[in-house]
C-alpha cells in the first residue's frame, strides 16, 4: 500500500485527512494550493474535517540573523572566559580548589560553555517560583538578582493575578480548593496522605481499585491499571513489556520517559521521522522481512511507541494511518496520551476517541493524570490479560510505592466530572469550552502573523521565535504585563527554532485570551515576531467598506 | 536519554552545519570581513585579500579543528569529547555535502586571494601555507589523528 491516506505537502502546510480506512483514498483535488483527500463514505466521524498540521519555516533571513545571534554570543562568551581565566572578571561558576589541580578533572570546561554564557544571561526565565495554585490565574514571586543571574534573591513581593499560559491545565481542574473537592477532603482525613508500601506487598487500597474500574470504564477498554508517577510509568512498563530479541520503533521526539524505559528494556530501538507513516512503513517492512541483525530469526515482537499530542511541537499523532500499518504488518501498539487524554475527543476521551476509532485496536493505552485531572500518576489500559500480566511483572508495582489516596480521590472525582457521573454537564461543557478556546487561540495567532507549530485541534500551542534574545525579552516583557509563558531555546530545540509554549485552558475566559492575544500583538511588532507569510484572515474585508450603498 | 528536549538528536553540534542558512551566514560572514578590512585606509588591495584569507583560515582552523567536544552537555556520555567539531560534522561520515562546502570555500578564497595580489610571492607563500593548515585536517585520513598531541 504506497500511500496509506498520507497528506500532500505544499507550501509548508501538511494537511491529512482524518477519517482513513485500510482502503488508500487516491482522488486528490487541488484547490488554491491546498490538497484535500476526497471524502470517503465509510463509517460516520464525529470529526469529519480534514485535519490541518503546519510547520512553516522561517524567511531566509531570520536564519541568518537567528545564527549570527548565535555566534555573536560565543564569540563573547570565549572573551569572557579570557577574562575570567586572566583573572580581570570574578568568575562565579564553580571552580577546581588549588590542592585539586593535578587532579583528573571532574568535568569538562567546555560543556559548561553555553551554560556559563548564554544560559546564565537569560536564567531569571525559567524556574520562577510561584506561591498559589497554577489555575487560570496563578501569583508569582517577585525575585531580583544583583550579580546578573549567578544569584537571586525573593524581594518579598509578589506578583499577584498572572495570567497562566504555561501549565498543563487543560481543563481548568487543578485549582484551589473548593466545595467540589469535599471529598478529597474526606479520603485525606480517614486514609491519610502515605501508603507506605508497594503494591504488591500492602499497598493495594480499595481506592485504587475503584480509580482502576473508573478508568477502564473512561477508556471504553477491559481493564487498567494506575501507578504513582506518570514518568516511571512509562519507564518502569515497558521493560516489562518487551525484551531482547523484540524490536522497538519510537518516533523521533518522543517524550524522555518513553526513550529511557525503551533503553532499560534492552529491546532494539530504531527511529523513524517524527509522525512520517513512509518511515515507519520502511522500518516495519524491513523488521518484517530481515528479522534480526545477523541471526536473521523473526522479531519476537515488535512494539510501535508513539504519543498522542507531541508536547514541543504541538502535533497530534495519525493513529488512523499507524492503527492500519500495524493491522498490516501485525505488531503492537503503545500511545502515550499524556496531553491528549482529557483534552482532545469531542467527550474528551483521547486521541483514539478524537478519529473515531475502536480503543481495542491500540494495544496498549497509557497516559497521566497530571495535565488534565489535576493530580499526578500514570495508568496503562488494555486488554484484561495485559494488565493482569502488568499487575504481577510490571516493576513499578513490586518496588515502587503505589498511588495516595487523596490523589487517587481527585483523580477520581474529576474522572467522574468529565464523565458526567457527578450528575451535571459541567464537564462536558469545559471539554467543549477547551476546544472552542484552542481553534479561537490559534486562529487568531494565525490571523495576527505569528508561526504556529502544530495540528489546528491541539491545545499545546508552539510559537516560534529564533533568536536567542527574543527568547529572553519575549518571556520578561510578558510577565511585566503579568502573562506567564514558558520558552525553551537551544540546545532543548533544535538550533534555529526557539519557541515560546502556550497551554490553552478550559478555564482560561474569553476577556483572559484576549488580553493574551493583545499583548501578544504589541510583543509581535515590538520584536518583529510576525513572520509567517500565509496571513489568512477568517473574517472577510469588510472593514474596508466605508459605506454599503449599492451605487458608491 | 534527552531530558526536557524537543529533538532526539543525541549530539546537536553534528547538525548544526546542516542547518537551513547555515552556509548562507558564513558567506556572509566572510563577505562581512572581507568588507572590514578593505575599509582600513593603510590596506591596500592585495594586503585586504592575503588578511581575509589568513584570518578566515585562522578562525576556522580554531572553531573546527582545535576546539574539542561540546559547548553543551550530550547524553551520549562523552563520546564526543575528544573530537573536534569537524570530526563531530554528521557522527564522522565523510563527504556530507557539509563537509564538502567547507573544503571548498577555503580553496575558493585562495583562488580570489592569488588573483587579487597578482601572485606576488610573499604573498603567495603566506596563502598558501595558511591554506595548508585548513585543508590537510579535513583529510579523511587524519580523522582522528593528533600531530603533535592536541590531545587532552
Amino acid at each position: 500500500m504506497a500511500n496509506p491516506g498520507g497528506g500532500a505537502i505544499c507550501n509548508g502546510n501538511l494537511h491529512n485527512h482524518g477519517k482513513q480506512s485500510d482502503g488508500s483514498a487516491s482522488g486528490n483535488c487541488a484547490k488554491n494550493g491546498i490538497v484535500k483527500e476526497a471524502q470517503q463514505n465509510g463509517w460516520p466521524h464525529v470529526y469529519d474535517k480534514p485535519l490541518v498540521e503546519s510547520f512553516e519555516e522561517a524567511p531566509l533571513h531570520v536564519m541568518v540573523f537567528t545564527y549570527l545571534g548565535y555566534g555573536l554570543g560565543t564569540l563573547f562568551g570565549y572573551l569572557r572566559d579570557f577574562l575570567r581565566s586572566c583573572g580581570i572578571e570574578k568568575c562565579n561558576a564553580a571552580i577546581e580548589r588549588e590542592e585539586q589541580k593535578d587532579f583528573v578533572p571532574l568535568y569538562q570546561n567546555f560543556e559548561n560553555f553555553y551554560t556559563r554564557n548564554l544560559y546564565m544571561r537569560i536564567r531569571d526565565n525559567w524556574n520562577r517560583p510561584i506561591c498559589s495554585a497554577p489555575g487560570s490565574r496563578f501569583d508569582v514571586m517577585e525575585r531580583v538578582s544583583d550579580d546578573y543571574n549567578w544569584t537571586f534573591r525573593f524581594t518579598g513581593r509578589i506578583i499577584k493575578d498572572v495570567i497562566n499560559m504555561g501549565s498543563y491545565n487543560f481543563l481548568g481542574l487543578a485549582a484551589s480548593y473548593d466545595e467540589s473537592m469535599r471529598t478529597v477532603k474526606d479520603v485525606l482525613e480517614e486514609y491519610g496522605l502515605g501508603v507506605a508500601s508497594t503494591r504488591h506487598e500492602m499497598g493495594t487500597l480499595d481506592k485504587h481499585e475503584e480509580l482502576e474500574n473508573l478508568v477502564a470504564k473512561f477508556l471504553n477498554v477491559e481493564a487498567a491499571m494506575v501507578f504513582g508517577m506518570g514518568f516511571a510509568t512509562n519507564s518502569m512498563n515497558i521493560p516489562a513489556l518487551v525484551g531482547k530479541g523484540c524490536l522497538i520503533l519510537s518516533d523521533e521526539l518522543n517524550h524522555a520517559s518513553l526513550v529511557l524505559g525503551a533503553r532499560l528494556s534492552g529491546a532494539t530501538i530504531r527511529i523513524f521521522k517524527h509522525n512520517n507513516m513512509q518511515s515507519l512503513e520502511k522500518l516495519l517492512r524491513d523488521a518484517v522481512i530481515y528479522g534480526q541483525p545477523r541471526i536473521r530469526r523473526a522479531w519476537k515482537k515488535i512494539l510501535i511507541l508513539v504519543e498522542g499530542i507531541y508536547s514541543m511541537e504541538g502535533s497530534i499523532v495519525r493513529l488512523p494511518q499507524i492503527v492500519a500499518l500495524k493491522k498490516k504488518y501485525k505488531a503492537y501498539l503503545y500511545i502515550d496520551e499524556a496531553h491528549s487524554i482529557g483534552s482532545v475527543g469531542p467527550t474528551g476521551r483521547g486521541v483514539v476517541e478524537f478519529f473515531g476509532l475502536d480503543p481495542q485496536d491500540v494495544d496498549v493505552l497509557m497516559g497521566t493524570f497530571t495535565k488534565s485531572f489535576g493530580a499526578s500518576g500514570g495508568y496503562i489500559a488494555g486488554r484484561k490479560d495485559l494488565v493482569d500480566y502488568l499487575r504481577v511483572h510490571s516493576h513499578s508495582a513490586v518496588y515502587a510505592t503505589s498511588m495516595s489516596p487523596p490523589v487517587a480521590e481527585q483523580i477520581i472525582r474529576s474522572m467522574k466530572f468529565i464523565m458526567g457521573l457527578d450528575g451535571t454537564t459541567q464537564g462536558l461543557q469545559r471539554v467543549r469550552q477547551l476546544a472552542k478556546n484552542t481553534r479561537y487561540f490559534r486562529q487568531r495567532l494565525n490571523e495576527m502573523g505569528f508561526i504556529i507549530y502544530g495540528n489546528e485541534e491541539s491545545p499545546v500551542i508552539p510559537l516560534l521565535l529564533y533568536m536567542p534574545a527574543k527568547v529572553a525579552a519575549f518571556a520578561r516583557h510578558l510577565l511585566n504585563r503579568k502573562i506567564g509563558v514558558v520558552v525553551v531555546g537551544f540546545p532543548a530545540t533544535p538550533l534555529a527554532e526557539a519557541r515560546a509554549r502556550f497551554c490553552v485552558s478550559a478555564a482560561h475566559t474569553r476577556e483572559m485570551l484576549d488580553t493574551v492575544l493583545e499583548n501578544l500583538d504589541e510583543m509581535g511588532d515590538l520584536l518583529q515576531l510576525k513572520y509567517s507569510r500565509h496571513r489568512k484572515s477568517a473574517r472577510p474585508e469588510l472593514y474596508d467598506e466605508t459605506s454599503f450603498e449599492l451605487d458608491d | 536519554m534527552n531530558v526536557g528536549v524537543a529533538h532526539s538528536e543525541v549530539n546537536p553540534n553534528t547538525r548544526v552545519m546542516n542547518s537551513r542558512g547555515m552556509w548562507l551566514t558564513y558567506a556572509l560572514g566572510v563577505g562581512l570581513l572581507h568588507i572590514v578590512l578593505l575599509s582600513i585606509p593603510f590596506f591596500s588591495v592585495p594586503v585586504a585579500w592575503t588578511l581575509t584569507n589568513v584570518i578566515h583560515n585562522l578562525g576556522m582552523y580554531v572553531f573546527l579543528h582545535a576546539v574539542k567536544g561540546t559547548p553543551f552537555e550530550t547524553p551520549d556520555q562523552g563520546k564526543a569529547r575528544l573530537l573536534t567539531h569537524w570530526e563531530q560534522l554528521d557522527y564522522g561520515v565523510q563527504f556530507t555535502s557539509s563537509r564538502k562546502f567547507f573544503t571548498i570555500s577555503p580553496i575558493i578564497l585562495y583562488f580570489l586571494a592569488s588573483f587579487y595580489t597578482k601572485y606576488d610571492p610573499t604573498h603567495f607563500i603566506l596563502n598558501t601555507a595558511s591554506l595548508l593548515t585548513v585543508l590537510i585536517p579535513k583529510m579523511p585520513q587524519l580523522h582522528g589523528v593528533r600531530i603533535f598531541g592536541i590531545n587532552k
